[in-house]
């Protein structure tokens, strides 16, 4: 019991685990509106695109990269997905096959380049996402498609039965356990994670790193498509600024998560709990009635103690390592 | 000590082979130059300019150009200073924004004069870089990420106090100084005070001690901490550096426009990232640190904002400006990894 207890002390996601319930507790004890149906609702459905955007990010930084096109892909997705829609009559399905492709298709052009080039993804992804934004915003001339079809603004207005759970939400938890899955399970996800921690070792293991590299921006790219779309159900509305503000989070949730930036070690449940952390806080800044700039401060001082958390719990293990080591 | 022995090889000095050696060494090093191949495409592009579109040469545009080129390069100088390290600093328009916030308000507020004001700007910006420093160099973390949470915190902090108000009625001597013309009217004071920066900057680098200490911590930080230079105090006086450029910046910035305005970066100060990364990439600055030029540097700066202004003549629209831009850094990077390839190559057959 007593050794079950500490390996789950080790976890990344159990500490985060307690932060999260420990902060429910205290905003539910201070403001009990924070537990209404209402404010669970909103809670989820910020947390729903949220949860994807991370996973889109948290994939490259696995491979030890940077994506900083996740917003640029999921902005243009959106754009396309209402476009098609509203311009060209296209089918629903058909739009939503379409926005995928796109995504995939972007990320594979930021993973094609990367690799080949051997220059760093960021400068890469800096480029594709002016050249992404640009296409965006040349194709609409900055102008939102207002007229989506009613299948997709009842999607995003759905509830799960009579209960306040978003419909909204399903799919990101599908998601999230389907990158579990993979992060984990399978061997191109184990192949990503050697891949991040030493490029070299993984070369000489026989594992190619343009497939590795390439997969994950492709990844990447199909959730900044999956999370572009969702929020165009959400806002019932295809604006091209969707994406503009998603890099931070998507960089907050993965490092609060204990994702190291150098690679090779990332965490799907601990990333989530990362979302579920910046989201209930955000929300409470805002039942609190604090000023929403003061959301933006939050958030970066978040990173920055997470960022300090992870260096300590690094230099705690290094020490018991070196005891160890002696005995 | 012994008697001084000349170090080469006789038959490299002879008055004859001189010619030779210039011939064959220096030339066609300086035409293999990123710097060189940079100013054969700005030439390249102010001709085709000028020819395809009006207006372009006008007094006018050039004197709108000056300005625009000024702040550019002052804005990829304070990033170049950070890439040096192997870092970035994704906080530099943020720090931008707050200090010309900071400098508005001492002005307009506080009535403090224009030289004590702008001193005082200079120092927040310097401030600003300074915590990057110490949170990059005491985490240990790559500055990417700090600097991501500082450029939210800067700039959170700022709208916060400001309450996203402008400072529109700054003392006229501080506006003047930016709608001053030079040289028949072509020219702005904020490009000589750019280009002044460069040779001040290449000064640093190339002949002063510290200079040469920072770019040894960037290239090889291990074998520099075992030289005896503190790779962490380096770190910070290039963080600090990046800051005091940044807020210089913001300065010319805000002289141009007449007024410190919150949005003048755009939301975060992330307008000044491109900009910001394709003078110093462009003109041949290594990203992984260690290598620096500040004249591509500075012709980088001045060959986007050059193709920026012809794209503008030439009808593109605003909105695929960014395209374009996108498009030029991603060629930018793929021809010097090219470039690196041929050279290495001819190296190895002669």
């Amino acid at each position: 019991m007593n050794i079950k207890l500490t390996s789950l002390f080790k976890k990344d996601w159990f500490g985060l685990l307690i932060v999260v319930l420990i902060s429910i507790f205290i905003i539910a004890t201070i403001k009990p509106t924070f537990l209404s149906p209402f404010n669970l609702y909103v809670l989820m459905v910020s947390t729903s695109y949220m949860l994807i955007i991370a996973l889109a990010q948290m994939i490259i930084i696995a491979i030890g990269q940077m994506n900083l096109s996740v917003g640029a892909i999921g902005g243009l997705v959106a754009i396309s997905f209402s476009g098609l829609m509203e311009v060209y009559q296209i089918s629903v399905p058909m739009a939503v096959l379409m926005g995928l492709l796109i995504g995939v298709g972007c990320g594979f052009l930021n993973g094609y380049i990367t690799v080949k080039s051997g220059i760093s993804a960021f400068i890469i992804t800096l480029a594709t996402l002016y050249i992404f934004k640009g296409i965006n915003l040349g194709v609409t001339e900055a102008e939102p498609f207002y007229n989506i079809p009613e299948t997709v603004k009842n999607f995003g207005n759905a509830k799960v039965g009579n209960t306040p759970i978003p419909f909204l939400i399903v799919i990101p938890i599908v998601i999230t356990f389907l990158m579990w899955i993979f992060m984990n399970r399978t061997e191109t996800g184990r192949h990503m994670l050697a891949y991040g921690n030493s490029i070299q070792s993984a070369e000489l293991l026989g594992i190619s790193s343009s497939k590795v590299v390439i997969s994950a921006h492709v990844i990447s790219g199909l959730l900044a498509a999956i999370a572009g779309m969702l929020v165009v159900c959400r806002l019932q509305l295809g604006t091209p600024n969707i994406g503009d503000s998603w890099l931070l989070p998507s960089f907050a949730a993965p490092v609060i998560g204990g994702a190291i930036l150098a690679g090779g070690k990332v965490d799907v449940i601990a990333t989530a709990l990362g979302v579920l952390i910046v989201a209930i806080i955000s929300q409470a800044l805002v039942i609190f009635k604090i000023d929403p700039f003061f959301v933006q401060i939050f958030l970066g001082l978040m990173i920055l103690l997470a960022v300090f958390v992870n260096r300590y719990r690094e230099y705690k293990q290094e020490v018991s390592r070196k005891i160890f080591n002696i005995e | 000590m012994r008697g001084k022995k000349n170090p080469f090889p006789l038959s490299l000095w002879p008055a004859k082979n001189i010619m030779k050696t210039l011939m064959n060494k220096k030339i066609p090093n300086f035409i293999f130059t990123n710097q060189f191949g940079l100013l054969c495409l700005v030439l390249v592009f102010i001709a085709i300019f000028s020819t395809v579109t009006d207006g372009f040469t006008s007094r006018f545009n050039i004197f709108a150009l000056s300005r625009v080129i000024a702040i550019d390069i002052m804005i990829g100088l304070a990033m170049m200073v950070v890439i040096l390290t192997g870092g970035l600093n994704l906080a530099l328009g943020a720090i931008g924004v707050s200090a010309a916030m900071f400098g508005g308000w001492c002005m307009e507020i506080m009535g403090i004069p224009v030289i004590p004001s702008i001193i005082l700007t200079l120092s927040m910006g310097a401030f600003l870089g300074w915590v990057n420093g110490i949170i990059t160099v005491k985490t240990g973390v790559h500055s990417f990420i700090v600097t991501l949470a500082t450029m939210s915190i800067y700039f959170g902090f700022m709208t916060m106090l400001t309450e996203a108000e402008a400072f529109r009625r700054l003392p006229e001597l501080f506006t003047d100084f930016g709608s001053a013309k030079l040289f028949n009217k072509y020219v702005s004071p904020l490009l000589l005070l750019s280009v002044a920066t460069c040779f001040i900057l290449f000064y640093l680098f190339r002949f002063t001690d510290i200079g040469r200490k920072l770019i040894a911590a960037g290239a090889n930080p291990e074998a520099a901490e075992l030289s005896g230079i503190s790779v962490s105090t380096m770190f910070i006086h290039c963080h600090v550096l990046s800051g005091l450029l940044g807020a210089l910046a913001a300065i010319m910035l805000t002289t141009r426009i007449g007024a410190a305005i919150p949005s003048m970066a755009g939301q975060l100060g992330m307008d000044w990232l491109l900009p910001a990364f394709l003078a110093p990439v462009i003109g041949g600055t290594l990203l992984s640190g260690g290598k620096l030029s500040v004249f591509g540097t500075m012709l980088g700066a001045v060959l986007v904002t050059l193709l920026t202004n012809g794209l503008y003549l030439l009808d593109v629209g605003e909105f695929w400006i960014r395209f374009f831009l996108g498009i030029i850094l991603l060629f930018a990077v793929l021809l010097d990894k090219a470039r690196e390839y041929f050279t290495l190559k001819s190296v190895i057959v002669s």
